[in-house]
């Protein structure tokens, strides 16, 4: 990561061990400006204590935690962070514009009230308490939160789980713009189309590392053209000696084959087991890309 | 890169949100301003008959006390483990907002609550016949509301530790069990040997005897050696109550 001189907040050797178990083990992160950059990785792979250590919640075992060339906890740091997490609630008997007004408050230059409540498509709420809000609109308020002051760093904690498909595409809409005008924004999220859709950048996180750093397009051009799945009893080894075949791994019971020309690969293999069934090709997703990223390493035969 | 400054008035905003909560929450609020009152006139004036003005008084400086204990214990204690079972401590801990400003603020939600139980007892005590001049009454009042603080301080670093139900049953024993055997409710010197030693441990006996000398009530010990206890038992909880914060990973 030789462009990270240029990151707001970076991990540096960061090592965590939480309830016995080392869960970061010397992680590099650097986040950039004006960047929108994806966290993606199964559970347990140290997305969430990544977050919580930008964030100030947590403080390394080894290494440092730097927001603005500062340590997270000191709330001078925050003073320039937004953070939308899903584990946080809202006071249930504040109203919402009370509520958004107090943390502007906490910024020395907040956005303005009415601004922030367009933004975040909450202007019809604001009289409305905190507690009598559904999921989406509670998740829409977290939001607001985080961009009422100005942040340079927005953190956002899958930001659209439990909201609409419209009131996402709203939300990436803002979050492109701000990331445009020249904020850093690091995005978590398990919704692999978001990922794609909003980030310059894609981190994917294994076991404590980082084992990919690149765009969503590159990701997805290393992940090959098509994805054939289908039952068989080829073995993964054999059949990522198929013509064209990049990769070949077992998904569960599906042989799941990547290759730069489903058309080859697929008559070769109906050659090499006739009996096979649920036949399936489609295009390489991002999801695809990082399933082959994560796919333990005894059952990865590259070509 | 610059570290930028802490915006004027997030202290007091954050205090004037916090009794603004605490005011719009009738289930928390009636029953800890309407127990010590409820208490103070069945003991203090149903019960005996004719009781003299000077019992009535001592009284007083105990059920003060009472009233600070019940706010500072469940506002903080019970309060701030729901809260963090909830997810808000989480939301300012991620948000620029200094701790201290939170402690502050609940702080003075608890000293608000206090007092609206203070004018309900002083009230009855001046129905009862107790008559002070005006700068025993304020160093009065101003002792009970001070006992807010040890309480709260306490309650906070339990609330930083417990589950939501655990802290609500050790605030009701600590609320219940201080105020027995600090002698708020029956004055130390009539409790037994035993239930005054282990009362010593109480800020609430040491309050309790401050707030005697203050009404001019009999007490047990110095003044000042009660003085000197519930400065280190404030002290004790104010490291209670930091190392809470600094350890709960919410």
């Amino acid at each position: 990561m030789t462009d990270d001189l240029a990151a707001v907040a970076r991990l540096s050797g960061v090592s965590k061990r939480l309830g016995g178990r080392a869960v970061l083990d010397g992680l590099d992160l650097g986040i950039r400006a004006g960047e929108v950059t994806a966290l993606l990785g199964p559970n347990g792979a140290g997305k969430t204590t990544s977050v919580a250590l930008l964030t100030g919640r947590l403080a390394p075992d080894a290494g440092t935690a730097q927001l603005f060339g500062l340590d997270p906890r000191r709330p001078a740091a925050r003073r320039r962070l937004g953070v939308m997490l899903q584990s946080a609630g809202l006071p249930d008997v504040l109203t919402i514009r009370e509520l958004v007004a107090l943390h502007s408050g906490y910024y020395p230059d907040p956005r303005p009230l009415d601004e922030v409540m367009m933004l975040a498509g909450i202007a019809d709420l604001a009289d409305r308490r905190c507690g009598a809000l559904s999921g989406g609109q509670a998740r829409r308020v977290q939001y607001a939160l985080a961009i009422c002051g100005r942040a340079d760093l927005l953190v956002l904690d899958e930001p659209t789980a439990a909201m609409d498909r419209g009131s996402a595409r709203t939300l990436w809409g803002t979050v492109r713009a701000l990331a445009d005008d020249g904020a850093a924004v690091l995005l978590t999220s398990h919704d692999l189309a978001e990922a794609d859709a909003l980030a310059d950048r894609v981190l994917v996180m294994d076991a404590g590392r980082i084992v990919a750093d690149d765009t969503p397009a590159a990701l997805r051009a290393r992940a090959g053209g098509s994805v054939i799945r289908c039952r068989t009893a080829l073995e993964p080894a054999v059949a990522a000696l198929l013509p064209a075949a990049r990769e070949a791994v077992m998904e569960g019971a599906d042989l799941r084959i990547l290759t730069g020309d489903a058309a080859g690969t697929v008559a070769a293999l109906l050659v090499a087991d006739p009996a096979l069934s649920a036949l399936r090709i489609a295009d390489a997703t991002l999801e695809d890309a990082i399933a082959t990223l994560l796919a333990p390493a005894q059952e990865r035969i590259a070509a | 890169m610059t570290a930028l400054a802490l915006p004027t008035g997030v202290w007091r905003r954050e205090a004037l949100t916090e009794v603004k909560r605490s005011l719009r929450l009738p289930q928390f609020l009636l029953p800890t301003v309407l127990t010590p009152a409820g208490f103070y006139g069945l003991f203090t004036l149903a019960l005996p008959h004719d009781p003299a003005p000077g019992f009535a008084a001592a009284t007083l400086a105990g059920y003060g006390v009472f009233a600070a204990t019940g706010p500072a214990l469940f506002g903080f204690g019970a309060g701030v483990a729901v809260e963090r079972e909830q997810g808000l401590i989480e939301l300012k801990r991620v948000s620029p907002m200094p701790a201290g400003a939170y402690v502050g603020a609940k702080l003075a939600a608890a000293v608000t609550t206090t007092a609206l139980a203070l004018v309900l007892i002083d009230a009855l005590s001046i129905v009862a016949g107790v008559r002070l001049a005006p700068a025993t009454w304020a160093l009065l009042t101003l002792l009970h509301l001070a006992s807010a603080i040890p309480f709260a301080l306490i309650g906070f670093g339990m609330g930083m530790r417990m589950s939501a139900k655990g802290a609500v049953a050790v605030a009701n024993a600590l609320f219940l069990g201080c105020s027995v055997l600090g002698g708020l409710w029956i004055p130390s010197r009539l409790l037994p040997g035993w239930m005054q030693m282990i009362g010593a441990w109480t800020p609430s006996y040491h309050l309790g005897q401050l707030a005697r000398v203050i009404v001019g009530a009999d007490t047990i010990g110095s003044p000042w050696m009660h003085a000197a206890a519930i400065i280190a038992m404030t002290v004790a909880g104010a490291a209670w109550a930091w190392t809470g914060w600094r350890r709960s990973p919410a």
